[in-house]
């Protein structure tokens, strides 16, 4: 057979290669990324890196050359059973240097070296053929790099003709002989003490097998007719070797072709399944070595690699998971919470609170507590309203603001909250408005302008409000609140309001109205399920306002400091702050949210309605005694902010209806709902007062 | 009895924690398993680890389809055809193969000393070394399997930076290891019995993410254990 004469060969199969493909891990991007920062900088001179090809894959892996973490260390150590190949990082500064960089004449400048290599060096092991180059260029403000790997190869002008098509090892060689072979390449190995080999020379007879230096080649060829390579092959098809024999066949042909008719070719895989080590599946054929003519000098080389595509071009990967810092702390911080639903509380809905949109009125004491609270829990939407600018008093009690944000006459606390929320967590959606909510008994009737500005400023906080899904009330008056909280009774927005005293508070969730169409049940009295006090459904319970016997008024006004309730115990806004949030939250996880029936004091003892626990409607706190209270109380059919009177003229009137209330004295709400009748029938005003003689 | 003093000598110390990943890779290595040790450099610290590569189709699954467009996308928009036909030369030597593709799964196993146990760390990669997110790792459990781990141990990963590489891995938050290896080492003390700490845990955290240990390793490692 291996005297056929050229022109006979044209009939015989080719052989062909398996071309590797290249693959990364996360921890090489990471490194890249550390070492452009930090050494490489600008600097585009090409690095020397490694990678490896290991052997013993199951079947259907891709041939794969790995470059992990380590491919920046050359003196690394290699996987076990693995084989190292070393390369050239270019890596560029800009995209259009990546692009515009001359890959045929890399990739030729990589073949004419080891053709150089070839033809000069006499030591064959000390070859390099298995080679790389990696063109990347690393966006790191996007976290996309671009890459194209080069696997170069040497090409026969003809290509190599199959003497022998492949066959398993199995087929031609006895158990014994397999048994023999792994012996022989394991004392090489260990002789060498390398880990794995990656070319050598294979002797066998009936009963032995043999196994030396690829640098025995050279007697090898002079001793016999007949001579066997061994490569250490990453491929597992059977058909086909992988492509670290490719160049080490140019070799052979440039260096012993015109003494060699043919080369027998062992792909030597070594693989262990379950335990079991087996080489049976190991490839072996018998190429015949084409003629180069001795003038034929450096060769035409390929090896660049197809993209997912299949198609001639660069890859790119986008690791903005795993690498902008922003995404990272996302996804810690959704993942972190999930661990709640583990460990406490396996039905806890965070998608609900997570996507829930909040609207803080107020970005004092309460509304910066509440607003960090709210991160805690993951939730992405926070809005802020306020008109003052942060004062020096302001930093030690609100822990969104810092002594700078006080200079220069103070920044717009909504403005600042936001900045502030951004750089504690970059994944938050936070907007802040500075704003003035119009008050009743506070006139806007000044001028036209005036009447304008609070028209705006009405239109703006209605379409805030229908904008989110739950309002806070956290400002610092009682009057600034009841706008919102009739404008979002209206649109039956849950609202949940918090308001201190000097060492009391009060948080609270105002009742849900139904909608209008089911509506006609609430008016009509219907006691029959709910006591006063007990199982009050949650579109029957009371807003701030309803427990009040006056209409708001200017509240500021006439009253020592500790009335305005601007001053309590340090820490009892940040004790109302998180309990309005953890009260969201509860009733976020009630199958019927706001319209949920009130928990009370009483039903500390009983099966809570939610996984978290208890939803009530109020939380009335004394920090002297240091103790909660959990009342519960119906809506007033003659409140001035929630009662169908109200709610009915706003619907109908709107504007008109609110500058009318805007500008009036407080009587002009008490003559509406009918609670100037009222105080004339009964005295006993003082019995309403939130106060702490109050017992469930 | 004294329960606190029993538990505290079931702890994991740290020397202990590398004689069993010791013992266990001396198995591993026989059976060609794949764990190796990784040592940092100039500490005595390390962690053990493994890399399993399977194919995507095998593993049933595939990208999304909203992020194949935009990944099209982008591509056509920074490189034109022209960028690289010079390069389209049809090499008749090689084979083509694309659309092969992998997922590269990596474990680690990581001592913690303020939870004294061991910690698996984990990240799936595709070949161009992108780490799935965990919703594509999860469309990788079998269907018949999520059940089960949506009431347990799925429920406990989370993000965090690996403590010696610095790079985010997923892990298998290990507040309730203990818990879960006390009654198993206080059984097989009872018995005068010895357990490789890290066989017994690996392989009842392994399986969670796709990692099955031989069964061989509970003898091997164990008698290892008991020299």
């Amino acid at each position: 057979m291996a005297d056929l004469d050229g022109n006979d060969c044209i009939s015989l199969p080719k052989l062909q290669f398996t071309p590797f493909s290249s693959a990364l891990d996360a921890g090489f991007w990471h490194e890249l990324t550390r070492r452009k920062l930090n050494d490489y900088r600008l600097d585009e001179s090409p690095r020397r890196i490694k990678g490896y090809y290991c052997n013993g894959d199951p079947d259907g892996l891709p041939m794969r050359l790995t470059l992990e973490f380590s491919a920046f260390e050359m003196e690394s150590a290699t996987p076990t059973r693995c084989c190292a190949a070393t390369g050239l990082l270019y890596n560029t500064n800009t995209l259009e240097s990546f692009k515009a960089c001359d890959k045929k004449a890399l990739l030729q400048k990589s073949v004419e070296e080891i053709w150089k290599s070839i033809e000069f060096d006499e030591t064959p092991d000390c070859l390099n053929l298995n080679r790389f180059l990696l063109l990347t260029f690393a966006d790191l403000k996007r976290y996309r790099f671009y890459y194209w790997f080069c696997f170069p190869a040497l090409c026969l002008p003809e290509g190599v003709h199959l003497l022998q098509p492949p066959a398993p090892l199995s087929k031609t060689f006895s158990l014994n002989q397999i048994k023999a072979l792994q012996d022989a390449y394991d004392a090489l190995c260990c002789r060498t003490g390398a880990s794995a080999i990656p070319y050598f020379v294979v002797k066998y007879t009936v009963d032995s097998v043999s196994i030396s230096p690829l640098a025995s080649l050279e007697e090898e060829v002079r001793a016999q007719k007949k001579v066997t390579i061994g490569v250490y092959d990453p491929c597992t098809l059977p058909q086909y070797p992988g492509w670290p024999l490719r160049n080490l066949l140019y070799l052979i042909t440039y260096r012993w072709g015109q003494v060699l008719d043919s080369l027998e070719v062992l792909c030597f895989r070594d693989r262990t399944l379950q335990g079991m080590r087996s080489l049976t599946h190991s490839l072996l054929f018998e190429v015949k070595l084409p003629k180069l003519s001795n003038a034929s000098g450096c060769p035409k080389g390929v090896g660049w690699e197809k993209n997912q595509k299949g198609a001639m071009g660069p890859r790119i990967v986008n690791l903005s998971e795993c690498m902008d810092p922003r995404r990272l702390a996302e996804s810690s911080v959704d993942l972190n919470l999930k661990l709640m639903r583990w460990r406490l509380v396996p039905t806890l809905d965070l998608e609900k609170v997570i996507s829930t949109k909040c609207l803080l009125l107020g970005a004092g004491t309460l509304g910066c507590n509440v607003a960090r609270t709210l991160l805690g829990w993951g939730v992405r939407h926070i809005t802020f309203v306020d008109n003052a600018k942060i004062s020096y008093s302001n930093p030690v009690r609100q822990p969104l603001y810092e002594f700078e944000d006080c200079l220069g006459g103070g920044k717009s606390k909504a403005l600042a909250a936001v900045e502030r929320l951004r750089k504690i967590f970059p994944g938050v959606d936070a907007h802040g408005h500075h704003l003035s909510i119009p008050m009743p008994g506070h006139p806007v009737n000044f001028s036209e302008e005036t009447m304008q500005q609070a028209l705006k400023d009405v239109q703006q906080m209605e379409a805030l409000i229908s904008s989110h899904d739950v309002v806070f009330l956290l400002m610092d008056t009682r009057e600034s609140r009841w706008l919102p909280t009739m404008i979002a009774a209206s649109q039956r927005k849950l609202v949940i309001n918090a308001a201190l005293g000097f060492d009391t508070f009060v948080v609270m969730r105002h009742g849900l109205k139904k909608l209008p169409v089911q509506d006609s049940s609430t008016s009509s009295g219907d006691t029959g399920s709910t006591s006063l006090f007990s199982n009050i459904p949650g579109h029957k319970l009371g807003c701030y306002f309803c427990n009040d016997v006056v209409a708001p008024g200017d509240s500021t006004r006439d009253r020592t400091l500790d009335q305005q309730c601007t001053v309590s115990r340090p820490g009892l806004a940040m004790i109302a702050g998180a309990l309005a949030v953890e009260l969201l939250v509860s009733v976020l996880q009630h199958p019927e949210g706001g319209y949920a029936v009130a928990s009370s004091s009483d039903d500390r003892m009983n099966e809570p309605p939610t996984s978290l626990g208890l939803v009530p409607h109020q939380i009335r706190g004394f920090l002297s005694r240091f103790d909660n209270v959990l009342p519960a109380s119906l809506a007033f059919d003659k409140c001035t902010a929630c009662s169908a009177a109200v709610l009915h003229r706003y619907e109908r009137d709107g504007f008109q209806f609110l500058a009318e209330v805007f500008n009036s004295s407080h009587s002009f709400l008490e003559d509406l709902t009918g609670l100037t009748l009222l105080h004339q029938e009964t005295q006993a005003a003082e019995i309403w007062d939130m106060s702490d003689d109050e017992s469930i | 009895m004294d329960y606190d003093s029993c538990n505290t000598d079931l702890h994991l110390g740290e020397k202990t924690f590398q004689l069993s990943c010791h013992n266990f890779i001396q198995h591993s290595k026989a059976i060609g398993d794949g764990w190796v040790w990784e040592s940092i450099e100039a500490t005595n610290e390390g962690y053990m680890k493994k890399v399993l590569l399977k194919m995507k189709n095998a593993f049933g699954y595939t990208i999304p389809e909203q992020q194949k467009i935009v990944n099209e996308k982008t591509y056509r928009q920074e490189f034109e055809v022209q960028d690289t036909m010079d390069l389209e030369e049809i090499d008749i030597s090689s084979i083509d193969l694309s659309g092969r593709e992998m997922i590269r799964f990596e474990y680690h196993v990581v001592y913690s000393s303020s939870y004294q146990v061991p910690v698996l760390y984990f990240r799936a990669c595709d070949i161009d070394g992108r780490p799935l997110t965990l919703e594509e790792i999860w469309q990788s459990v079998q269907e018949n399997y999520k059940e089960r781990l949506l009431e347990g141990p799925w429920e406990t990963i989370t993000q965090q930076e690996h403590p010696l590489l610095g790079q985010p891995f997923f892990i298998l938050h290990p507040c309730r290891t203990h818990e879960l290896m006390t009654p198993i080492l206080k059984g097989a003390r009872e018995e005068k019995q010895s357990v490789n700490y890290i066989t017994a845990w690996l392989s009842m955290m392994g399986p969670v993410l796709g990692l099955n240990l031989p069964i061989s390793y509970t003898t091997a490692t164990s008698a290892q254990q008991l020299d």
